[in-house]
């Protein structure tokens, strides 16, 4: 807590003058801006515009660890050329694996890469980029993250072996069946699991932690990210948005009776209206 | 609390165990802060809440569960930083009805319950919510209250606000509503619909359920502490945890913490106000040996028993992403003569069933729509739960742009077996007893469950919507096995009421066995009631004030002339 209790402006023993300083400047954050310590670090806004498969320069990952992630993340969120009929990107062009090492290696960086700043980042009409500039963490959250990227440390360490033995030496080197069996079922599933996990952040969290490259994830799904300080009209929350669904693949086997298998599965009532 | 305080001239110190993410508190206009709309830091990183391993709690549904299958981790959590919990909220404010505070006298006895009356009715308690929702600034319209909702809370005041736009979410699943011949009314939240005491309008930004605001559109309860702390008799300390109330006798002499640094410190004070919420104030009392002599401290936590409801369309995407997480309420299935409520009940070997208000028209964001697909396409035979299939569900988006849902909010009966004690093993990272929640839900809830979940898939159909369903959370959330409550609306722990040897604290807020020490969060609650617990939390918090200030109307010496 030694470094964090002196950062200007977090909580409220700041010098009196300076609050008064500040006071007037509406909306200025002030706690992102007294924490915007320059570090030798790559920054992640570098690290999202370079979505290089080739780019091995890792905090945490060795080379080969980067690479059985890449390979894994693949199968979990096929992206085009992984999976016949995928024209989305996937875990690979949204550099997931970047996200998982900026997440395991977070502390190599001052304050820590664990919550990004605000109030927003320049992808919506802000002029600058608050969310690059990270929160300090308290005392007790230190004390956990500390904790919990340690444990996260040793089951990488651990699942990414495992995946390797599973494939006889080298998982990245299976055929992509052979390595969607691995992932799926036996001693591998909780591990994969958890890279899941992680891959879904990484896809859908905003740049600032290192995945969602040039914003592919986002793209993929139509989901606009991080809004402020522009916001939606009144209109725009309003509006009526026709999009009608094909009823094919994984969508009709819902439509068919997947829906009130899983609904029936959590203790619920599930219905459907088609053809109404 | 400090704000009545600090106004009638106290001296007040605040501890707060989390961060301050505002500057500018004691200043006026917006509160700038490091709220952003940011799912990961929210949802998934502990940002918004005290981090479990730093302060874990242990679950367990019933005393004689085997201790090695105690849950350890987050229970019901509720944010901890300066603002209290209320930051995290969407802020709707509804009032609890004349049967929530009642309740025994109104409705009778509930078998295996602890059912008990507030030391106050709804009556006395009207003014205070009138004035908090002038305080923080409240949207909604009078006019739209439903007869049978105004019988029960009757409220005649104009919000300060209109209000703002409709979800289309909220929209389709209201007319759905109406179809059943159910009330749906405009939700009453503190979110500005237009600029109000200096803070702006709320520009639709979607990050509300869940998230502190960028723009300060929901200031709620900042709004008080700004005007403690401009009383200039006001100190603010975050990061600092209370460990223990020190007393002698029947007295409080003052308190002991840990501050931001590690370092153990205390200050003296006159009076003690225990304002933690639900679990971690009887904890501390229960950390402090309070005295106890009935053994009260702790007992009957409720949680309400949420319910799920989904409205998936295959022909539209509703986009529940824009707007304020929801904007229309219903409040039927609150109602113990809801119709064929009472039969069932009957049949159930029950007086009455109730469920709760609905909040229609709520989503999720993407990272928390992709952890459920990878765990429901796990239900599914034949499928991988991961791959092309995620893929795909993600780009449908059934479980985010194309769902309308709905959340309701079960009443939870008081249960004396359903408590908070101090885990035998788990401490904190100050070497401090977990809290550990003892909960399971009854006879009652489950029969109102039975009756009120087809109801609810029921009303999501009738919107129109392909794909529609209503779960019980509590079995959804267990699919991976023993799982917490969740919905953090936490109440209990600290009951109020008029009997010593029946509750911990009296119609004034003060423990009975101490002279000094007050409790004003949500662990006073006698009962749970059926809506946001929000609104009651802060009006019973102002009455509370006003009776230690002699500011109150009528005195403080009417609450203890209740009859028992």
């Amino acid at each position: 807590m030694a470094s964090d209790g002196a950062v200007p402006g977090y909580g409220l023993s700041a010098p009196v003058s300076r609050r008064k300083m500040l006071g007037g400047l509406t909306l200025l954050p002030l706690v992102a801006v007294s924490s915007a310590v320059p570090t030798a670090s790559a920054d992640p806004g570098d690290s999202a515009t370079a979505a290089d498969a080739a780019d091995t320069s890792y905090l945490y990952l060795s080379p080969h660890q980067a690479a059985v992630l890449d390979a894994a993340t693949r199968r979990l969120i096929p992206g085009p050329g992984d999976d016949p009929g995928v024209t989305s990107p996937g875990a690979h062009e949204a550099n997931v694996v970047r996200y998982i090492d900026v997440m395991l290696g977070a502390f190599s960086f001052s304050p820590p890469r664990v919550h990004a700043g605000g109030p927003w980042s320049n992808r919506a009409g802000g002029s600058v980029d608050f969310m690059a500039n990270f929160v300090p963490l308290d005392r007790a959250q230190n004390y956990a993250w500390q904790q919990r990227i340690a444990n996260l440390r040793s089951q990488y360490t651990t699942g990414i072996a495992l995946l390797d033995q599973l494939a006889g030496g080298d998982f990245t080197t299976e055929s992509k069946s052979k390595q969607n069996s691995i992932l799926a079922t036996g001693q591998a599933v909780s591990f994969t699991q958890v890279l899941f996990g992680h891959a879904i952040e990484g896809m859908y969290s905003v740049p600032e932690y290192g995945g969602n490259a040039n914003l592919v994830g986002w793209q993929g799904i139509a989901w606009p990210g991080d809004i402020e300080p522009r916001g939606y009209t009144d209109a725009e929350v309003e509006a009526p948005q026709g999009d009608t669904l094909a009823q094919s693949g994984i969508i009709g086997m819902l439509v068919q009776g997947g829906w009130a298998h899983a609904i029936a599965k959590m203790g619920g009532k599930a219905g459907v209206n088609i053809g109404r | 609390m400090a704000m009545e305080l600090a106004e009638a001239g106290w001296d007040v110190v605040i501890f707060e165990m989390g961060p301050n993410y505002y500057s500018n508190i004691e200043g006026q206009g917006p509160f700038p802060t490091v709220f952003s709309n940011d799912e990961l830091k929210s949802q998934y990183r502990y940002f918004e809440q005290p981090d479990p391993l730093a302060y874990p709690r242990t679950f367990r549904q019933t005393a004689s569960q085997n201790a090695a299958n105690t849950y350890v981790g987050d229970v019901n959590d509720l944010p901890n930083q300066v603002g209290g919990a209320f930051p995290h909220s969407d802020v709707k404010v509804t009032r609890m009805w004349d049967i929530d505070f009642k309740g025994l006298s109104l409705l009778g006895p509930v078998p295996g319950a602890d059912m008990a009356d507030w030391p106050f009715e709804y009556s006395e308690l009207a003014p205070y919510y009138d004035e908090i929702e002038t305080l923080i600034g409240v949207q909604g319209d009078v006019a739209s209250i439903p007869a049978f909702v105004q019988r029960h809370q009757p409220q005649q005041r104009p919000y300060p606000m209109p209000p703002g736009a409709q979800m289309r979410s909220s929209t389709l699943l209201a007319a759905g509503a109406k179809r059943l011949g159910l009330h749906p009314f405009y939700f009453p939240m503190a979110a500005n619909s237009v600029e109000y005491n200096g803070s702006p309008a709320c520009n639709n930004c979607g990050f509300c359920s869940g998230y502190g605001c960028p723009i300060s559109a929901k200031p709620g309860n900042l709004i008080m502490l700004r005007r403690a702390l401009r009383t200039g008799r006001t100190q603010l300390r975050p990061q600092t945890t209370v460990t223990q109330v020190n007393y002698t006798g029947r007295r409080a002499t003052g308190v002991s913490f840990i501050d931001a640094a590690g370092n153990a410190g205390g200050e003296s004070s006159d009076i003690v106000v225990l304002s933690c919420s639900a679990v971690l104030s009887p904890r501390l009392a229960l950390l402090s040996n309070l005295p106890d002599p009935y053994a009260r401290i702790g007992k009957r936590i409720m949680f309400q028993n949420f319910y799920d409801g989904f409205a998936i369309f295959l022909n539209q995407r509703v986009h529940a992403y824009r707007g304020r997480s929801c904007t229309q309420v219903v409040f039927d299935f609150n109602d113990p003569d809801f119709p064929g409520a009472r039969v069932f009940a009957r049949l159930a070997g029950l007086p009455y069933i109730r469920a709760g208000l609905c909040e229609l028209g709520g989503s999720q964001n993407p990272i928390a729509e992709g952890k459920f697909y990878q765990e429901i396409l796990g239900l599914i035979p034949g499928v991988q739960f991961f791959g092309r299939a995620f893929k795909d569900l993600m780009q449908a988006s059934l479980l985010r742009d194309r769902l309308a849902g709905v959340d309701c909010f079960a009443t939870d009966m008081p249960y004396l077996t359903n408590n908070v004690t101090l885990d035998p093993t788990i401490k904190d990272l100050n070497g401090q007893p977990a809290p550990r929640v003892t909960y399971k839900i009854g006879k009652f809830e489950r029969a109102s469950q039975d009756f009120f979940i087809p109801l609810l898939s029921t009303m999501c159909g009738a919107s129109g919507a392909q794909l529609y369903a209503a779960v019980p959370q509590s079995t959804a959330n267990s699919i991976g096995g023993t799982a917490p409550p969740t919905g953090l609306h936490t109440m209990g722990g600290m009951q109020m009421g008029v009997n010593p040897a029946t509750s911990v604290v009296d119609g004034n807020g003060r423990m009975h066995q101490m002279d000094n020490v007050f409790c004003s969060d949500g662990s006073v609650f006698a009962t749970s009631g059926g809506s946001n617990p929000t609104n009651t939390i802060m009006a019973v918090a102002l009455r509370t004030a006003r009776g230690l200030t002699g500011r109150r109307s009528p005195l403080p010496a009417a609450a203890f002339a209740q009859p028992g």
